[in-house]
C-alpha cells in the first residue's frame, strides 16, 4: 500500500547527489527505500554518519504534499485512513532518524565538533548539516558555560581533562551488516598478528562484525547495517 | 583528601537514577572548599621548596611527593564535581524531551539557578533546530516516538485536564476517568506527559 | 536514550565509582605533612614502608611515571586463593560479595599484575558466568537469589537482556506495545505519591 504512488507523481524531480557526483532521478519508492536504509544505518552505527539531508528534505516535501491531498478526502473514505497511516509511518522514520543523530551529537559533542572542523579545514565531505552543526556548537557552548560558571571559585583553574580526552563512540562494537554488493578483502579488526584475517562478502550476505572493519563500506553504501 | 565528599555527590546521582534529586549546594560548596584548600597548600609547599633550594641548605625538605598526592586529589575532586553537574544536565535534557519545555514546579525547585538557565537555553537551542528542519516550518521531534500501529487508540484520562482542542477544531472535555477513542497523533504527547493512559485490549 | 561509550568517559558515574574501590599500597618514600592519610598513626609525615588501602584513582596516579612513590599490591579478591575458587566453579561464587565492581575494578588491577593472571581470570570468569546470565535473563520466573550474586556489570547485562526478552514476548503475543508515559514523568508521579503518604 503505497500512498505516494497514488498521489499521482511517480517520478519526483529531485536529484540526489551521489558519491560519484552523478545526478540520478529517484522515484518516490526509491526515496523511501533510501530513507529507511539511512535510518537503520544511523541507528546501528556507533558514530555519526554523513548526513542524508537531501533524502530527508525530499521526503518531508512529499509528506506535506500527501497531507494536503488527504485534507481533500472525506473523512469517511477508507483510503484516507490507509494513506494517513503511511504518512505517519514515514514521519516516524524521519523523526527517529533525526533524533538518533541529535543524541549522538549531544553525547559526543566535543569530538564531533572537533572532527567536523577538521573535515571543514581539509575540504572533506561534511557529516553534519548546517543546522546540526549550529545545534552542536550551541549545545557545546551551553555545557562549557555551565562548567565555567561552576569553576569560577578558583580563577584560572583549567581542568581540561574532559576537553583533552572527550567521550568518543566505541568504534569496535559489533554490528549486524549486510553486503549490498560483493566486497573483497574486508580487514578484520584486531587481527594484526594474523595476516590471513580478511573476509570476502558476497552480495546479500550477512555478517556480525566489528564496526571498525566496515565503517568505510557503510559510508560508501556498499554495506548496510541491519 | 581522598575526595570522599566529591564521590558522595556522584553516589547521590547513582542512588537516584531516573529522577533528579535536589541540587546539593552544601556538598558542592564543601568540595570546592576542599579543592581551594588543596591548591593553596600546594602553592605554599611549592614556594617553600623553591626557597630552600635557593638557600642551598641540605635540610631543605622535598615536597614533590606531597604535592603529587594533593594534585591527584584535586583532579579527582574536579572530576567528581564536573561529573555531578554533567549528569544532572543530561537528566534535564531528558526531561526537556519528556515533560516539554515547562517543568513541573516541584522539579524546578530541585534545580540550581545555573541549571534553570541551562534548561531554558537548551530548550531554545532545540526549538531552533526543530524549526530549521525541512522547508516549511520544521518538524516536532518530541512526538512520533514509536512506530505507529493504529490510527485510533483508546485512552483513559487520569486527571481533570479541562478543555482540549483537537486539530480539526472540535473541543473535548477531559475529565478524570473518562474514556476516549482518539487519533493517535492527537494524544501521544498527553500520554507521555501522564494525562492519558493508553488502553490496550 | 542511553547512549554510553565504554571507552574512557570522564563523566561516567560507573567508572568513578569503580575507581573508588581500594587496593593495598606500600609507600616507597616519605610523604611530608600527609600523615593524615593514615588514620591509625598520629605523626605529621607519612613514613616510607607504610601500607595503606588507597582508592584506585590515587593508586594509579602515584604508581605511574618514572618515579613511583608507592608499590601497588593485588587486592585479596584477585589473589591466587580467590582465583582458584573462581577457576573451580565461577558460577557458584557470590561476585556481589567480592566487590560491587568485580570486573571494572579488575580491569584497573590487572595493570599491576605483570604475569597476566588477573586478566585471564577476569575473562574466564566472565565466559563461564555469561551462559548462566543468558539463562537468567531469558527465564522470567527464575530464582531471585541468583540475581543478588551478580556484580554491577552483570546486573546491567541482566537488566538489558531481561528487558529485551520481555519486549520480544510482548511483541509475539500482543498486537502492539502501549504508548507509555515518559520514564521521568512516571518517577515524578511516584515521588508525589510518596510525598502525599508522608503527610498523611
Amino acid at each position: 500500500m503505497d500512498a505516494v504512488n497514488n498521489s499521482g507523481e511517480d517520478d519526483i524531480d529531485i536529484n540526489i547527489d551521489d558519491s560519484d557526483s552523478e545526478e540520478i532521478p529517484l522515484t518516490a519508492a526509491e526515496v523511501i527505500e533510501r530513507m529507511e536504509e539511512a535510518w537503520l544505518n544511523e541507528k546501528f552505527a556507533p558514530e555519526i554518519l554523513p548526513n542524508k539531508s537531501e533524502i530527508v528534505d525530499c521526503l518531508l516535501g512529499q509528506i506535506s504534499y500527501m497531507e494536503e491531498n488527504l485534507q481533500n478526502l472525506s473523512s469517511n473514505d477508507f483510503q484516507k485512513s490507509l494513506h494517513q497511516m503511511e504518512v505517519d509511518r514515514l514521519r516516524f522514520i524521519i523523526t527517529s532518524y533525526l533524533r538518533t543523530r541529535l543524541e549522538k551529537i549531544e553525547t559526543y559533542v566535543f569530538s564531533i565538533v572537533k572532527n567536523e572542523e577538521e573535515r571543514s579545514e581539509n575540504n572533506q565531505l561534511l557529516y553534519l548539516t548546517d543546522n546540526e552543526l549550529q545545534f552542536a556548537k550551541a549545545y557545546k557552548g551551553s555545557l562549557e558555560q555551565h562548567f565555567e560558571e561552576l569553576l569560577r571559585f578558583w580563577p584560572g583553574l583549567g581542568p581540561d581533562d574532559w576537553k583533552k580526552d572527550p567521550v568518543v563512540p566505541n568504534m569496535s562494537s559489533f554490528v549486524f551488516a549486510k553486503a549490498k554488493s560483493a566486497v573483497e578483502g574486508v580487514m578484520l579488526d584486531e587481527a594484526n598478528d594474523d595476516e590471513e584475517a580478511l573476509v570476502d562478502l558476497q552480495s546479500g550476505s550477512q555478517i556480525i562484525i566489528s564496526y571498525n572493519s566496515i565503517s568505510q563500506l557503510v559510508k560508501n553504501d556498499e554495506v548496510c547495517l541491519i | 583528601m581522598s575526595a570522599e565528599k566529591a564521590c558522595a555527590l556522584v553516589k547521590e546521582l547513582h542512588r537516584n537514577q531516573g529522577t533528579l534529586p535536589p541540587y546539593n549546594n552544601d556538598l558542592v560548596n564543601e568540595v570546592t572548599k576542599e579543592i581551594t584548600q588543596l591548591i593553596q597548600e600546594n602553592r605554599n609547599d611549592a614556594q617553600e621548596s623553591e626557597r630552600s633550594r635557593g638557600s642551598d641548605l641540605l635540610e631543605g625538605v622535598s615536597y614533590i611527593s606531597t604535592i603529587r598526592v594533593r594534585h591527584a586529589a584535586i583532579q579527582r575532586n574536579l572530576r567528581c564535581l564536573l561529573a555531578y553537574h554533567y549528569n544532572r544536565v543530561r537528566s534535564l535534557r531528558t526531561m526537556r524531551w519528556e515533560f516539554g519545555s515547562i517543568l513541573p514546579a516541584d522539579i524546578k525547585a530541585n534545580l540550581s539557578t545555573a541549571e534553570t538557565n541551562w534548561f531554558s537555553k537548551y530548550s531554545s537551542i532545540l526549538a531552533k533546530y526543530m524549526r530549521s528542519v525541512g522547508e516549511d516550518g520544521g518538524v516536532n521531534l518530541a512526538v512520533d516516538l514509536h512506530p505507529p500501529k493504529a490510527l485510533y487508540i483508546e485512552v483513559q484520562c487520569l486527571v481533570d485536564y479541562g478543555r482540549y482542542e483537537l486539530s480539526d477544531g472540535s473541543v473535548l472535555l477531559l475529565k478524570k476517568n473518562s474514556r476516549h477513542f482518539l487519533p493517535r497523533v492527537e494524544c501521544e504527547e498527553l500520554i507521555r506527559q501522564g494525562v492519558f493512559q493508553h488502553i490496550v485490549i | 536514550m542511553s547512549l554510553q561509550s565504554y571507552t574512557p568517559n570522564y563523566f561516567s558515574i560507573d567508572d568513578i565509582l569503580a575507581s573508588q574501590e581500594r587496593c593495598p599500597c606500600k609507600f616507597i618514600v616519605d610523604i611530608p605533612k600527609l600523615g593524615r592519610l593514615n588514620p591509625s598513626a598520629e605523626s605529621n609525615d607519612l613514613k616510607a614502608g607504610t601500607t595503606l588501602e588507597l582508592p584506585m584513582w590515587l593508586a594509579e596516579h602515584l604508581s605511574a611515571g618514572r618515579h613511583p612513590i608507592i608499590a601497588v599490591e593485588l587486592p585479596r579478591i584477585y589473589k591466587e586463593a580467590y582465583r582458584e575458587i573462581l577457576k573451580a566453579d565461577a558460577c557458584a561464587v557470590d561476585l556481589h560479595k567480592l566487590g560491587l565492581y568485580f570486573y571494572e575494578h579488575g580491569l584497573y588491577v590487572k595493570q599491576f599484575d605483570a604475569r597476566g593472571d588477573v586478566s585471564k581470570i577476569l575473562l574466564e570468569t566472565f565466559q563461564v558466568r555469561f551462559r548462566q546470565l543468558m539463562d537468567l535473563a531469558n527465564n522470567i520466573g527464575s530464582d531471585p537469589a541468583v540475581q543478588d550474586r551478580l556484580d554491577s556489570l552483570e546486573r546491567k547485562l541482566f537488566k538489558e537482556g531481561h528487558a529485551a526478552r520481555t519486549r520480544l514476548n510482548t511483541w509475539l503475543t500482543d498486537s502492539g506495545t502501549p504508548i507509555e508515559a515518559a520514564a521521568m514523568v512516571i518517577n515524578h508521579k511516584k515521588r508525589k505519591r510518596v510525598d502525599v503518604e508522608d503527610i498523611i
